[in-house]
């Protein structure tokens, strides 16, 4: 027979739009406005699903997002399926589906709850304990741990909602819409303050909202509807905005804050298209109001984590919001007033009261008498000793408590329920006031810790900050705003506040029972399975600091970050070792304060905006002819063109050929160009690089090697005078960005003095590149005017030019060892002289050739690359590159480091060719160079940096750093491999065309 | 001859919002200290550069935009000739500072793409994606920014009302421009 | 992410800055004449303090511009910032 669970006056709910949704693959009906908690309690579900350590039957504790048990599995496909969601927090929607985690075959029969009867072997720092010898044993144990560990599953496939990020900049963001929220979110927006207001649930109210109880009143009216009012006048206001479903998941220094705004996981499916699904708002507000309320606290007794067990206040939430009962036979327990609220809206909706059990003695406020006058039974000085009822709570024992609290004495009295309802007091959420780097405080009446210290420029209000009754709140909200704000006054200095709550509390952290401890479950984590056991233990092992028992136990380590039992993890550890609250620490609450899907966190950031590509002016050309691209630092770059079959080897094979036989065209627009003017200029270049410029002619270039402070090689490239006191200088591809920072360092803060300015031109030029021994007759052809003759154009120099009416400049430099030129021209028109000099070298074999075949060629010739052949542990004397660093200059950055103890050793890694015994043997980069394989350890003497075949040597050549190498010209060594050793000899890094008679040829 | 191809080919319209490139605008680096060069600077062209930060002057022709207390870009109001990459302007300052030592001249008029954006989203499009405030800067005519959007430096100039250039490194436009479209795609 | 407010610019994101190290670090002027340990003094030992530290920054993304920063560091509090070539505020 189904019980009838839906009331009829829930706040929330439109009883005139019904929804299905399936539950563990049955379907029940909710109406608009539930949660998933709410519907499945109105058709009498406890049981949502198996705890993580000892697989026990859990159900719904909470009406929020503090919900340590009722996590469920969200969607049942394997792109959207969720782990771990609230079905205290999720709407339902018609289509919903959603089932229990951490158990198998199915929640009612449960495998893994046979951990439950194995729990007293299962005690705090089980895994630690048992899993640690032997060591080789490990990777055996953790497959079968990974097997029953972790709540849920992830997705398999990628995810297909859209996320996105969004900054927003305020005057006032006021966090939580409860009413201390929405009078602040009043009072800033009036005095003309950009104010936003978030709120985490989908409605604004807080509890207050469906508070219609005569005992709470607020100018003559009762509270609910008071704030109802409000409400509706603060949306008109301009300078406003709300946002619901909005959480703030984290609280950074500087007011800087992250919120995650829910668009549309309570839309059925089919209304979700392609709207974003959560926003991630990254807030910067001037100042932060946190007014995130509190959070009711449970109680620690032994089984006190069943099915039917919940939050006294939760309770009242289901039957005043949601018109939801969450049983027929309902108790409650608590050590406060707060109860009596709840069973004063229980007897309003006619749902029964088995009785009240109280912890205190002595009890009296108005709310008591008229819980009293209903006949309801309540038993003062009592404590529920313990609870029965596999799947739900059937019966419990109670037991009167002794004067001090600690023991339990007179008989033991057994009262039937299907629903327990239990206030513990409350605690201050002030979880984002931690994370933000407050301090806080302890206030002993009644067990709380309180904002104390601010780190920035905000402010705590309401429940958050201690005031959890009505009048406390009115009063004291205006009064700090007033002070904060530095304002007169507000609209609420004169209200007429009448609240019955009497603030007497028994506060018992951990609450004794006929059994010893070590027989009890007591859960003070429920998601993580912690007991109050587990943290004695932990004690009696001789943790003593909070955050060790945390880790030990794994108490507040679940995604739930122990929201509810924190404070009892600390009152036990407290009392246990005799120490006062706070003196051992809190526990830090870290981001964010509820679980972020990753989808949030990376917003936008995935796909093709992963990382930032830069293109080149040619690029369409690139990928027009099929050249495949490799990443060099952002841009892309056409790593080599293949035809038809070809490999990547053949490709590169094909086109190096082509580059000294014919000619090859390269574009080397992603070289990094600094454009350098001032009267200082060349004395600049004198400092920055190791060889001397002052004498460079205008109209000539040169190569330069820049060095760290260090001595170590930083970057390199060739610098041209293009007039008196101008040059431009290119870098290497990757390193142009840090270069420009550099030298603008050097001059802003060393250098001040000196007449130089810096300009990035990388983007303006393209750069063709066309080399070989026919480029230029085909250079000739594009530039018919331009005087191509070695006596008017040497190697090393450069002109200026005009293609049509298109004015350029033409540098005779090559990183190939053939003669070549490099035209620099806007680079808009960079893809039509490309398409020029293609269609110019037609006849002679011109050949397209990527980043590749560059390297294979400039190895040829020994040249280095910075950053491959070298790792910022290599000076110019290291490459055997002396003949670049000057003696005659007095000082340039890094020339000291050159000559210091470490530096002139002897036998330091150097650079130096290396040649297998097979020329067809081509080593791999990055492999071990060594001299005796028989030795033990074997001494490792460098490693290989760069390694091809060459086509035109037609054997293999290789680069490499071998210590001391500078001095083995000639001799053996070995590349020990996996499968056998390759002998090299070391051999000059020069491997072709020693003469450079090809530059001119 | 040699063809011209713009960075960005394409125009996007979006509800509230129009995304383009314009072309071919002259643009230049203005570079320098000394109090001779801003008036030697003023005489030649007839336009003060601004000495305000995140500011910018605008005369019939030019504007030039602050960068930095030693640093303005000057840009042609007007899309120029595609045939030819002489100007003379760039000429005129070379003569008139340069030369003279005054300061530096850099022509940079293919080293950003000047995008140009119109409709009551534009500032809406940027918070997605810019961590600067533009709560004052929408209000204020001619202001100047330089900050990040997507992860690319940027700058920005607020010529008018719901009328806005972004300039951005070229190699860097193309990723821009399709992350901009994707954005404006959900406003 | 704090906030920093750029001596030529004004307040901007920290995003848009780059961190430079340990500010008044003055390069020696005549290099060569230091001993090896004078020379390894200016390169390599930083203070790196948990408090009060003088700190250079640029701000890379605006005007490129290095200028000097006071920072808490225990509490990334920032006390001031200045020009580069301008003395550090006294207190």
């Amino acid at each position: 027979m189904t019980k009838n669970l839906r009331l009829k006056t829930g706040k929330a709910i439109d009883e005139t739009y019904r929804i299905s949704f399936k539950f563990n693959g049955s379907t029940y009906y909710g109406f608009k406005g539930d949660t998933l908690a709410s519907a499945l309690l109105a058709n009498d579900i406890h049981l949502i699903g198996r705890s993580f350590k000892y697989h026990r039957p859990r159900g719904i504790m909470t009406a929020g997002s503090e919900e340590p048990n009722a996590i469920v599995q969200l969607h049942n496909d394997s792109s959207r399926t969720e782990p771990n969601v609230r079905a205290t927090e999720i709407e339902i929607y018609e289509g919903l589906e959603a089932s229990s985690q951490n158990c198998w075959p199915s929640v009612n029969f449960d495998i893994g709850g046979i951990n439950n009867l194995l729990s007293p072997l299962l005690p705090a720092g089980f895994y630690y304990k048992t899993f640690m010898w032997p060591a080789s044993f490990w990777e055996k144990y953790e497959y079968f741990i990974r097997r029953s560990a972790g709540l849920g599953k992830s997705p398999t496939k990628p995810d297909p909602d859209i996320y996105e990020h969004k900054y927003i900049h305020c005057d006032v963001l006021i966090i939580g819409a409860g009413i201390s929220g929405i009078m602040a979110a009043k009072i800033a927006a009036k005095n003309g303050l950009k104010t936003l207001l978030v709120e985490e649930k989908p409605n604004l109210g807080g509890s207050t909202i469906y508070q219609n109880s005569d005992h709470f009143k607020i100018n003559n009216q009762n509270s609910g509807s008071w704030l109802e009012k409000e409400i509706n006048e603060i949306k008109k206001l301009k300078n406003l905005e709300i946002k619901t479903r909005t959480s703030v998941a984290a609280f950074h220094g500087y007011n800087f804050l992250l919120a995650r705004e829910n668009l549309t996981d309570h839309l059925p499916m089919n209304q979700r298209n392609d709207k974003t699904r959560h926003k991630l708002l990254k807030i910067r507000a001037k100042k932060v109001i946190t007014a995130t309320g509190s959070i009711e606290r449970p109680m620690i007794f032994d089984n006190n984590d069943r099915p039917g067990i919940l939050l006294s206040s939760a309770i009242k939430k289901f039957a005043d919001y949601f018109g939801v009962a969450c049983g027929e036979k309902n108790i409650l327990f608590t050590n406060n007033d707060s109860a009596y609220e709840t069973a004063i809206s229980l007897i309003q909706k006619g749902i029964n009261i088995e009785a009240i059990i109280d912890n205190r003695e002595e009890v009296n406020s108005k709310l008591i008498y008229e819980v009293e006058k209903n006949n309801i039974k309540i038993f003062k000085g009592y404590t529920v000793a313990n609870t029965f009822g596999y799947k739900r709570i059937n019966k419990i024992s109670i037991m009167q408590l002794s004067k001090d609290g600690q023991k339990v004495v007179g008989p033991k009295i057994i009262l039937s329920c299907d629903c327990l309802g239990v206030s513990g007091g409350w605690t201050p959420a002030v979880h984002l006031f931690t994370q933000s780097g407050g301090k806080l405080k302890f206030r002993e009446d009644d067990q709380v810790f309180l904002p104390n210290i601010y780190p920035s420029d905000q402010l705590s209000i309401g429940a958050c900050n201690g005031d959890f009754t009505l009048d406390e709140i009115l009063r004291n909200t205006p009064k700090s705003l007033i002070k904060y704000l530095k304002i007169k006054n507000t609209d609420y200095d004169n209200l007429e506040v009448s609240s019955s709550t009497n603030k007497s509390k028994r506060n018992i952290w951990l609450l004794p029972s006929d059994k010893i401890l070590g027989k009890t479950k007591s859960f003070v984590d429920y998601q993580n399975d912690a007991t109050a056991k587990d943290i004695k233990l932990a004690l009696r092992e001789g943790f003593r600091s909070i955050e060790h028992v945390k880790r030990y136990t794994t108490t507040g380590m679940g995604t739930d970050q122990g929201k509810l039992g924190n404070m009892h993890a600390l009152g036990i550890v407290s009392e246990t070792a005799g120490a006062k609250m706070g003196e051992l620490g809190t526990t830090t609450f870290r981001p964010p304060y509820t679980p972020l899907t990753f989808g949030t966190i990376v917003g936008r950031n995935v796909g093709e905006y992963f990382d930032i590509f830069r293109k080149t002016p040619i690029h369409d050309w690139h990928i027009d002819h099929k050249a495949e691209f490799e990443n060099v630092g952002q841009w892309k770059r056409a790593w080599y063109y293949p035809k038809e079959n070809e490999n990547m080897h053949d490709a590169v094979q094909r086109e190096s050929k082509a580059a000294r036989e014919g000619a090859g065209i390269l574009d080397a627009s992603t070289l990094g160009k600094i454009d350098i003017q001032g009267t200082d200029a060349s004395e600049f270049l004198n400092r920055i690089y190791t060889n001397a410029w002052s004498k460079l002619a205008v109209g000539k270039c040169r190569y330069g090697l820049m060095l760290n402070e260090d001595g170590m090689v930083y970057d390199d490239g060739v610098t041209t005078r293009l007039d008196e006191n101008h040059y431009i200088m290119t870098t290497t591809t990757g390193g142009a960005a840090n270069v420009m920072g550099k030298l603008e360092d050097y001059l802003q803060t060393e250098w001040p003095e000196l007449d130089v300015y810096l300009t990035s031109v990388t983007d303006h030029f393209a750069t063709v590149s066309v080399c070989g021994p026919n480029s230029k007759k085909i250079v000739s052809q594009v530039i018919p005017d331009l005087d191509l003759s070695d006596e008017n154009f040497p190697h090393m120099s450069f002109k200026n030019a005009k293609i049509g009416n298109i004015n350029c400049r033409v540098m005779r430099i090559s990183f190939t060892g053939e003669h070549s030129y490099e035209i620099n021209i806007q680079a808009n028109y960079g893809k039509s002289v490309w398409e020029k000099c293609m269609e110019a070298g037609k006849d002679y074999n011109i050949t397209p050739y990527g980043t590749e075949t560059m390297h294979l060629l400039r190895a040829e010739k020994g040249f280095i690359i910075v950053g491959q052949d070298t790792d910022a542990t290599m000076t110019p004397i290291d490459l055997q590159m002396d003949w670049i660093v000057s003696k005659k200059k007095y000082d340039f950055i890094g020339k000291r480091s050159l000559y210091r103890s470490d530096t002139i050793k002897e036998n330091r890694k150097q650079l130096v060719g290396l040649l297998t015994d097979d020329p067809n043997e081509v080593l791999e980069e990055g492999a071990q160079i060594v001299a005796d394989i028989n030795k033990s350890p074997i001494e490792m003497l460098g490693h290989v940096t760069s390694s091809y075949y060459s086509p035109n040597l037609k054997k293999s050549i290789a680069l490499g750093v071998v210590r001391g190498g500078k001095n083995m010209m000639g001799q053996k060594l070995i590349i020990p491999m996996e499968k056998k050793n390759i002998n090299v000899i070391v051999a000059d890094p020069v491997f072709l065309d020693k003469e450079n008679k090809r530059l001119n040829a | 001859m040699l063809n011209y191809n713009q960075a960005l080919p394409e125009k996007k319209s979006f509800q509230d919002l129009q995304i383009e490139e314009i072309k071919p605008i002259m643009k230049l680096i203005i570079r320098g200290k000394k109090r001779e060069f801003i008036s030697a600077f003023g005489k030649a062209l007839n336009i003060l550069l601004p000495t305000e930060s995140n500011t910018s002057t605008q005369s019939d022709k030019l504007t030039a935009l602050w960068l930095s207390p030693d640093e303005w870009m000057l840009f042609s109001n007007k899309p120029i000739d595609e045939n030819t990459n002489d100007y003379d302007t760039e000429k005129l300052l070379n003569n008139k500072i340069s030369k003279i030592n005054l300061g530096a001249i850099t022509d940079v008029s293919d080293q950003f793409v000047m995008i140009n954006l119109k409709g009551n989203k534009i500032y809406e499009l940027f918070q997605t994606g810019s961590p600067f405030n533009f709560n004052n800067f929408q209000n204020k005519k001619g202001a100047v920014i330089q900050t990040i959007l997507a992860k690319i430096g940027i700058i920005v100039h607020n010529q008018d009302k719901n009328i806005v250039n972004l300039f951005v490194r070229r190699s860097f436009s193309q990723h821009l421009f399709s992350w901009m479209n994707d954005a404006a795609s959900r406003l | 992410m704090f906030i920093i407010n750029c001596p030529y610019c004004g307040e901007r994101e920290q995003s848009e800055f780059k961190a430079g190290g340990e500010a008044h670090i003055v390069r020696p002027k005549q290099p060569t004449e230091l001993s090896d340990d004078e020379w390894a003094e200016y390169l390599f030992m930083r203070k790196n303090i948990k408090g009060i530290q003088f700190e250079r920054w640029n701000h890379t993304h605006g005007c490129r511009k290095w200028f000097n920063m006071v920072r808490d560091t225990s509490n990334d509090e920032i006390k001031a910032v200045y020009k580069m070539g301008e003395k550090p505020p006294v207190d």
